[in-house]
């Protein structure tokens, strides 16, 4: 009986807790027209201290012979007890309904925690993806090159984020309720525009350890989006590879993690002027971008634009009548198994922004996750489909990139967004790219070895503006977003108004974080210079940048299309 | 001409800002940042670019 009274009381606890962080939602939800009448619930029985008492806990001789089917492990014997009563101790309260409530409370921010964290390591995990996906699209002589600058992007970026992205970025995000409210990061440096507060930058944070944030959840929080931010940098290198002098990748990619991506992560995640649109502007629930289409993916393609821009076309790829010719990757293979590390680590990308697994609506996280594999593989058919349809083969690394294009395009709107949405962005993802692709080379005349303008950049576009169009209003985490009440809806589900707030992201994409890193890179051309000489372009930049070759018991083709 | 594209493609940013001060409504805002979008995009495209192409290892 005292077993069934705590469990009731449990039951009753976790109730009342999930509805103590959960705002009102904006209208209840609307009773089934067959259901049949309800039976008044019975009245809650309340519990106290005493009912606790004498709960039997597991002898300690039968615990010390083991426990095989689990049973007599984490138990009642297991609740942290702030008065224990022990032989000194007689008169001691023993375990109490408060003792209760705040293992509750802790098990659920210890869930979050290990779901954001194992979520981040999957991400983490993708910069072995980006890195082989490539260097698999770049010649062998520049293997060597290509993987270091992914390799060191990882840490280049880390020191750059530890030092002041993370501040700028989430220093004033206030409050991340899934991990516990982080109350240290609250400082938010606003201009008033309209009469209305546009937070610009956060403030708490350096080093983690400034005001505060030498703190468990910060942790959390830091490692979640030092893995996001990692990203974003390494797509920049995939579209100057083969002719990126290394230390300008170094400082363009320093510059990047320490300023143009936080500044932009603040904007729409850190509590900045984008995300309180709908607070101050009445534009749907602000700008919605779930998982990152436009913080990560967008960022990174832009600044991957601005980048192959200004370092210009390798040599050989254009001819003097400005024709484009082909430069094969060298290694189908790995870029193919890279495809699959990144569809892996998409896991942790998108449901794992929920940054967490328990209360405010983060059951979600399945259909995060089906909605994330859905419009990869839609991707992927999708760009398959166009190019044996236009070229007559099932292109190998356009289907790579499809089914890339497809993930990039739903992590905005995957937590708002069902399956058929899903499936429609992701195929619309994978034509857009093979369409992009060919845009980019034949008529812009830019060149981009691995496809990253188009990948990230086009489709990262694409998927800010699908939630706008496809969001169904179905997902509730905690009743509101953004601090505005009611669920994220887009044009096709009856509000137009959020696909304004995300061409508004879409329009600071192209215009600011585009213009802040053309610029950023400019000073850095006229400062360290952005390309390699001709002949260490010729020759590969293994040895003359790196000073080792990538594959060298091979005997490499130094030929390319111009020399011929 | 790249400076005057780079410019061209801040002015396409501030236009679309400047919509949530200039009028309240759905429609009006739409059209002002759709129109800040594609004079960022013409900065990029039409201006950025082709200056850059002009110069360009390809044609030398």
């Amino acid at each position: 009986m005292k077993r069934l009274t705590l469990l009731t009381t449990t039951l009753l606890l976790l109730a009342s807790l999930g509805s103590a962080q959960t705002p009102p939602a904006a209208a209840p939800p609307a009773t089934p027209a067959a259901a049949p009448p309800a039976t008044p619930a019975a009245a809650p029985v309340p519990i106290t201290d005493a009912d606790l008492k004498g709960i039997e806990t597991p002898k300690a001789e039968k615990r010390a012979a083991g426990d095989p089917d689990g049973s007599l492990t984490g138990t009642v014997s297991d609740i942290a007890v702030a008065d224990p009563i022990t032989d000194k101790t007689p008169k001691a309260k023993g375990l109490t309904v408060a003792d209760m409530a705040n293992q509750i409370g802790q098990n659920k921010i210890a869930i979050n925690f290990v779901w954001t964290l194992v979520t981040g390591f999957l991400v983490m995990f993708m910069q072995a993806g980006f890195a082989i996906v490539e260097t698999g699209l770049c010649r062998a002589k520049n293997a060597n090159h290509t993987m270091m600058m992914n390799f060191m992007v990882y840490g280049v970026g880390m020191l750059a984020y530890w030092l002041i992205g993370f501040t700028i970025q989430m220093g004033g995000v206030g409050g991340v309720g899934n991990l516990g409210g982080i109350p240290p990061l609250s400082v938010e440096y606003t201009v008033k525009l309209f009469d209305k507060p546009f937070g610009l930058f956060g403030q708490n944070g350096y080093f983690l350890m400034h005001h505060g944030t030498y703190d468990v959840a910060v942790m959390v929080l830091f490692l979640f989006q030092m893995v996001f931010m990692d990203t974003a940098l390494t797509i920049v290198t995939g579209s100057a590879a083969e002719r990126w002098k290394y230390a300008a990748f170094v400082v363009s990619s320093f510059m990047l993690g320490a300023f143009i991506y936080p500044i932009y992560g603040n904007w729409a995640w850190g509590g900045g002027w984008l995300a309180n649109l709908g607070t101050n502007f009445s534009l749907g629930k602000g700008y919605c971008d779930f998982a990152g289409s436009g913080v990560v993916h967008a960022v990174g393609g832009l600044s991957a634009l601005a980048a192959a821009i200004i370092v210009g076309p390798r040599i050989g790829k254009y001819t003097r009548e400005g024709k484009s010719n082909a430069i094969i990757g060298h290694d189908i293979v790995i870029v193919l198994t890279g495809c699959f590390i990144l569809a892996f680590g998409w896991f942790g990308f998108n449901p794992g922004s929920t940054l967490g697994a328990s209360g405010n609506g983060n059951l979600r996280i399945g259909s995060i996750a089906v909605n994330t594999m859905l419009a990869g593989m839609a991707g992927s058919f999708g760009a398959m489909l166009y190019m044996w349809t236009r070229y007559g083969k099932p292109d190998a690394s356009m289907s790579g990139n499809g089914l890339l294009a497809g993930l990039v395009a739903i992590t905005a709107p995957s937590g708002f967004v069902n399956p058929p949405g899903s499936v429609i962005i992701g195929l619309i993802a994978g034509v857009l790219v093979c369409v992009s692709v060919e845009f980019v080379d034949r008529v812009l005349k830019v060149d981009d070895p691995v496809g990253a303008i188009s990948v990230h950049g086009t489709n990262g576009l694409w998927g800010v503006i699908s939630v706008g169009l496809f969001a169904d209003g179905k997902s509730n985490y905690g009743g509101s977003w953004n601090g505005v009440t009611g669920n994220v809806t887009g044009l096709f589900y009856g509000d137009a108004s959020q696909l304004v707030a995300q061409f508004m992201g879409v329009a600071t994409l192209i215009g600011f974080v585009f213009t802040a890193m053309f610029v950023i890179n400019l000073a850095i051309d006229a400062v360290v210079g952005q390309r390699v000489s001709a002949k260490a372009e010729l020759e590969g930049l293994d040895l003359p940048e790196m000073g080792q070759l990538g594959y060298p018991e091979f005997e490499l083709k130094t030929e390319t299309a111009a020399a011929r | 001409m790249a400076g005057i594209g780079i410019l061209v493609t801040f002015l396409g940013f501030a236009i679309a800002v400047m919509s949530l001060g200039m009028t309240s409504g759905v429609n009006g805002r739409m059209i002002m940042v759709l129109v800040g979008i594609a004079v960022s995009l013409f900065g990029i495209m039409g201006m950025i670019i082709p200056a850059y192409n002009k110069k360009a290892i390809w044609r030398k």
